[in-house]
């Protein structure tokens, strides 16, 4: 009895130490999983724009003791850690759809053009790019003795082959090769014709594009195709289906920075250099992208473990990052913003008093402020303060004053009932509120907007619902209210405020905004564009088709042993990774 | 009983179709669909169309099923949208890693629950009862990614005893004996965490079958013919107390391929159950239909299983 009873303790002592480990209770790491930020933002899929940024906001932290790096960093020489989110592992740029395959493939092609980190582009693969006068021919010569990693030479011819992909009927990535207007596009795609009359292949290192219809956009949508080796991904396949190029996704075969040379799905890419890559070889030897969550990114970086990770923005999570003290920490705008958006189709919200009002009426600097801290800004129009079409002149900056929001109501005709609910025509003014569930944004905007409301003398009632729930209202206009995040592209182009335009759901629709949107579009001089988005965005601005929130920032934290990253909003991590150096 | 088994797996056809129907129904019911879970501010209506049509999510619901169902019965479960592989590749990828960590965190809390169980029931009330209830409760009771999340803090940054996540050591490129070791390292923190919430139903359930048998009048016989206590409480109770839990044991075996959703993201385990998370999210309709059927196939073999046992382990019960 007395031997079993000794066992059962040893058993309880141990479940013990465990317990007593639970009850201990450190709520910061705990609370991290909470802070993180939901809100569903998507990516940008198009390659940027061609003109000059104004200079990034430097959000730079430098690390202050390098020395105190976990021995398991330093013991690693030639070899590059990055944290991220783990990659679909859709390694094909035709097919890639989320940021991390990106990242993946980035490292892994090339294009012709390449993004810089002020958000202009310069000659990548190409040598040199001609354009025709009328802007509807592009003539791209290749940069002598390029070689893809499997030792093949690079062709303009490859350019062809990969434009065909894309423009085959069966392909469903989310590319839209269609709307670049080339020559000949809509016969390969519906099959009618076995070329694409508009792409003509020179000689090996000279391709020219003719287009039907040129826009600002035409220069990147061309230039940004990443080349796929014919010699490749060419074996099986046969017009109309692309399931033999699809099967290759785990094998890609590119020219650029580095190889692959094993995947462990859900856990890690491992890449190696390419010593024939066309800019130099890549002076780190061995880069490993590592899969990491938000309950692990900090603490591996903490470990040695990772090198780099993205980390969400907080006061807590900036301060614990400082303190270790090895680590450089980028904080950079973030390509995107958050707004509410009304319902156009609904009457209350056709006045643009009464939106005016809502946004005067709502404390958008303290809502702000109580989920990102400092790390985001009050915004009034929709678009990057580091995009080059960013203006502040003449922009009404809405900061929170109620009489003001009070004032603008009663003369649009909504006056206080006997209720203390504002009405007009016997309709009381109540706004239904869609909330994303599990939304850190939308949970401090709630109870802030409802009172404020009240205050104004309008009703919210609240109704939580998922986020796909909320889109799909969005598209049949089944809603008044909803929050939600936009991604941005570069180019200040797109149709969200256009009339009818197809990520315009909620029927905004405004004449001058269709105008200058159209015009810009068409203008290839940048310093004009400048001048067309600037009105635009006042006109955006004075209009109010959303209560604009916030652009936040994204924090990239890197080791202080590696140096020579080039980061920007525009330029993400893998494009500098061959200038990456390993201090020792 | 050959016979038994084939009519049940006859029976389970009529059951899948039912299952089909319904998981088809739900998911078809909930609003969006993958192009709007993408919500790419790029994309324009043509091209949403075009994608949808592609897909084939353009047809009226009940076509969508005769062609998923017609597929899943040749054996094509279709693509992954998100992973753009075949459904059964990227269950084949995942579900592997999340069978470790599962038929470990079984056998543990199986192996501890018994022991618990047993002595509970035989120390009923006493102080060693209450404090194995006590912890049993505050276990079940946790939420898996606090623990996770203090065992990080105290188990691999303070004491750097363990990897803080992840399956192996990036760059070790280990095979053989070092690969299983490092893999080992990895998935003590979740095994153990997974062992903690699941041991603490068990105890309850062993316990509570263990006090019923060791009340019988044949336990009582056992003892007055004199029979050691070990041999009365292993041989003659415990296997009986055992016969309820072959039914628990059937239930266990989609637990064992479906992944912890939670546990996984915490510890970035790369399991099925954040796949399966993410393909509900996004709307990945093949995958989330192909591996919910999978998870109901699994449920109901477990089931027969568990029934085709009970008859070799209770001769009471018999089967026809």
């Amino acid at each position: 009895m007395t031997k079993k009873w000794n066992l059962m303790l040893v058993l309880l002592l141990s479940l013990t130490v465990v317990l007593s480990a639970c009850s201990g209770g450190n709520n910061k790491e705990a609370n991290a999983p909470a802070a993180t930020n939901d809100t569903k933002e998507t990516v940008d899929t198009t390659t940027p724009e061609t003109p000059v940024a104004e200079e990034q906001s430097s959000g730079l932290i430098k690390a202050t003791d390098v020395s105190l790096n976990p021995e398991l960093a330093k013991n690693r020489k030639d070899t590059l850690i990055v944290g991220m989110v783990d990659p679909k592992g859709v390694f094909n740029p035709l097919f890639m759809e989320t940021a991390y395959d990106f990242y993946v493939n980035y490292a892994i092609f090339d294009s012709f053009l390449e993004v810089k980190a002020d958000g202009s582009y310069v000659n990548s693969l190409a040598e040199k790019i001609d354009v025709s006068e009328d802007g509807l021919k592009y003539t791209y010569h290749l940069k002598p003795g390029v070689t893809y990693t499997d030792g093949s030479p690079m062709k303009a011819s490859d350019y062809l082959f990969t434009m065909k992909l894309l423009l085959d009927k069966s392909y469903d990535g989310e590319s839209d090769p269609l709307s670049y207007h080339i020559v000949g596009a809509k016969e390969y795609n519906e099959g009618t014709s076995n070329d694409i009359s508009g792409i003509k292949v020179i000689d090996d290192n000279t391709v020219e594009v003719s287009l039907t219809e040129y826009s600002a956009l035409s220069p990147v949508e061309l230039g940004g195709v990443y080349i796929m080796p014919e010699s490749y991904y060419g074996k099986g396949y046969k017009q109309g289906n692309l399931e033999s190029v699809k099967a290759l996704n785990s094998k890609p075969v590119g020219s650029g920075q580095y190889k692959i040379t094993s995947y462990k799905a859900g856990q890690e890419i491992v890449m190696a250099a390419n010593e024939n890559y066309f800019r130099g070889a890549p002076v780190v030897k061995n880069v490993i992208f590592k899969t990491t969550t938000d309950s692990t990114n900090m603490a591996m970086l903490q470990s040695g473990e990772t090198d780099m990770d993205n980390i969400n923005v907080s006061e807590d999570n900036v301060e614990e990052l400082k303190a270790l003290g090895f680590l450089d920490i980028n904080i950079l705008p973030n390509n995107g913003y958050g707004y509410i958006q009304f319902n156009h189709n609904d009457k209350k919200f056709q006045d643009p008093k009464v939106r005016q009002a809502l946004t005067y009426g709502l404390n958008r600097s303290e809502i702000v402020e109580g989920i990102y801290g400092p790390y985001a800004d009050v915004i009034n129009i929709p678009q990057s303060k580091v995009s080059w079409s960013f203006t502040d002149e003449n922009i009404e900056k809405y900061d929170f004053n109620i009489e003001k929001a009070k004032t603008l109501l009663d003369e649009a005709g909504w006056v206080v009932g006997a209720s203390g609910i504002r009405e007009k025509d016997g309709e009381k003014f109540k706004i239904n509120f869609s909330a994303t569930a599990d939304n850190p944004v939308v949970e401090s905007l709630l109870p802030i907007m409802t009172t404020n409301y009240k205050e104004l003398g309008i009703e919210i009632v609240a109704e939580v619902l998922d986020f796909n729930a909320i889109m799909d209202k969005k598209t049949k206009g089944d809603f008044d209210m909803f929050f939600a995040a936009w991604g941005l592209t570069p180019d200040p182009d797109n149709t969200v405020f256009i009339t009818k335009g197809a990520q315009n759901d909620a029927g905004y629709s405004n004449a001058k905004v269709d105008e200058l949107m159209a015009k810009g579009k068409k203008e290839m001089d940048l310093e004009k564009r400048k001048e067309i988005y600037k009105e635009m965005y006042q006109e955006l601005n004075k209009d109010v088709p959303m209560i604009l929130m916030y652009q936040r920032t994204n924090m990239t934290s890197v080791n202080a042993r590696a140096q020579g990253f080039d980061l920007s909003p525009y330029k993400e991590f893998p494009f500098s990774l061959y200038q990456v150096q390993l201090e020792q | 009983m050959k016979q038994y088994i084939i009519r049940r797996l006859l029976q389970m056809i009529p059951t899948l179709i039912g299952i089909s129907i319904i998981i088809f129904a739900i998911s078809a019911m909930v609003p969006g669909d993958y192009i709007t879970a993408r919500a790419n501010p790029n994309m324009s209506i043509e091209k949403q169309e075009q994608l949808r049509a592609i897909y084939g999510l353009d047809k009226p619901d009940y076509q969508r099923y005769f062609i998923w169902a017609g597929n899943m019965i040749k054996g094509n479960f279709g693509d992954s949208m998100q992973h753009k592989q075949p459904v059964t590749t990227v269950i084949n990828t995942y579900v592997w890693n999340s069978f470790v960590i599962g038929i470990f965190a079984l056998f543990f809390s199986w192996f501890i629950a018994m022991i618990t169980g047993i002595f509970s029931a035989k120390f009923q009330y006493s102080f060693f009862d209450k404090v194995v209830t006590l912890l049993v409760f505050i276990c079940m009771s946790l939420p898996s990614f606090f623990i996770g999340l203090l065992l990080i803090k105290f188990l691999a940054l303070d004491l750097k005893l363990f990897p803080v996540g992840g399956m192996s050591t990036s760059g070790l490129n280990a095979t053989g004996w070092t690969y299983f070791t490092d893999v080992l390292k990895h998935s003590f923190l979740p095994i153990m965490v997974l062992t903690m919430l699941s041991t603490g139903g068990l105890t309850r359930y062993f316990r509570t079958s263990m006090l019923e048998v060791i009340r019988q009048d044949y336990i009582r016989t056992a003892r007055a013919k004199g029979l050691k206590e070990r041999t009365v409480i292993f041989k003659h109770a415990f296997r009986n107390a055992m016969i309820p839990a072959i039914t628990l044991l059937g239930f266990e075996l989609p637990g064992l391929f479906g992944g912890a959703m939670i546990l996984e993201q915490i510890f970035a385990w790369p399991g099925i159950g954040h796949i399966y998370l993410n393909s509900i999210n996004m709307r990945d309709y093949p995958f989330m239909l192909g591996f919910t059927i999978f998870l109901a196939v699994l449920t109901l073999l477990g089931n027969l299983l568990a029934d085709v046992l009970y008859g070799i382990a209770d001769p009471r019960i018999r089967l026809k």
